[in-house]
């Protein structure tokens, strides 16, 4: 499969974070390695995802969350020329209790693409401790193509 | 069969919970009916301003283990896996969500959780989500 370049690499982590609103901006995510072969995010720990009043055990909701932005920025990396992406179905295994205050670390990768389907599993630890897996996801997003891609769009900050 | 007010303040000091932002509209023993209010944090496509897919899965696991734990006092129920449908996009505006506890065992509960905006019939996504009771 072929490298990506560098740049293109660079201005996937810069759109990603200078989205400016919402989720994403939010879990503040930082992406630590791109390539065709699948990439690997951290999300900072943040007390406002927890559901216990000691704030050390993460909502699976937000694991769930963190699964689907990751699967759509594989899929970005992955696939050329997708114009938009929506996520069709979702399943989210929680391997053990989220509890730590470490950093989470997730990976995820695109196993197979269609001209009209991208097929992606994905795998969620916390920082320092992965062999402990605490979530495990796959999806199925719904792709369409076009000549203005998603990527293209978000980049020069208008819509397709 | 334990009040709303109470519930919606147990809710209320789970901080997951607050970030969502939802209410429990109504409840009994197998059914717990929830609305979301839509928030900035809450987006996952910022041109179009729809939900973020996991917002809407988190918020059906809400209001799943409200449905089979809602005397819950420290932590929710606790969940072992989940399977989301999405059927359309969620636009800026208030969510609603129906959890409907399927099977309610010793250990293990099944349910399923709809949600939807305007109209009931035009579903936003659907979900099927396991808990541990012990």
């Amino acid at each position: 499969m072929a490298e990506i370049s560098k740049e293109k690499m660079d201005q996937i982590a810069q759109m990603w974070n200078a989205r400016g609103k919402g989720l994403i901006t939010h879990m503040a995510l930082e992406v630590e390695d791109v390539s065709s072969e699948g990439v690997r995010v951290r999300m900072p720990f943040n007390t406002d995802f927890c559901v216990d009043a000691d704030q050390t055990l993460l909502h699976g909701g937000i694991l769930t969350a963190l699964l689907d932005s990751v699967f759509g920025l594989a899929n970005f990396v992955a696939i050329d020329g997708v114009s938009t992406m929506a996520t069709l179905d979702l399943r989210v295994d929680y391997l053990r209790a989220a509890r730590s205050r470490a950093d989470v670390i997730v990976s995820a990768h695109c196993f197979r693409k269609t001209r009209h389907i991208a097929f992606n599993s994905g795998s969620i630890w916390f920082d320092g401790h992965d062999d402990a897996e605490i979530a495990r996801g796959t999806a199925s997003f719904a792709l369409t193509r076009g000549d203005v891609s998603l990527f293209d769009a978000m980049t020069k900050g208008k819509a397709s | 069969m334990i009040d709303l007010q109470t519930v919606n303040a147990n809710i209320a000091r789970v901080p997951f919970f607050r970030f969502l932002n939802f209410e429990v509209q109504s409840l009994d023993s197998l059914h717990a009916t929830t609305e979301m209010t839509f928030d900035v944090r809450h987006i996952g496509n910022p041109i179009m301003d729809y939900y973020h897919g996991g917002i809407i899965a988190s918020f059906m696991e809400a209001t799943a283990a409200i449905a089979v734990r809602p005397d819950f006092t420290e932590t929710p129920a606790k969940p072992i896996n989940l399977t989301v449908d999405y059927l359309r996009p969620g636009q800026k505006g208030p969510l609603f969500a129906r959890a409907n506890v399927t099977r309610k065992g010793k250990r293990i509960a099944s349910v399923s959780v709809i949600t939807w905006q305007t109209e009931t019939d035009k579903p936003v996504a659907e979900g099927l989500y396991h808990f541990l009771l012990v």
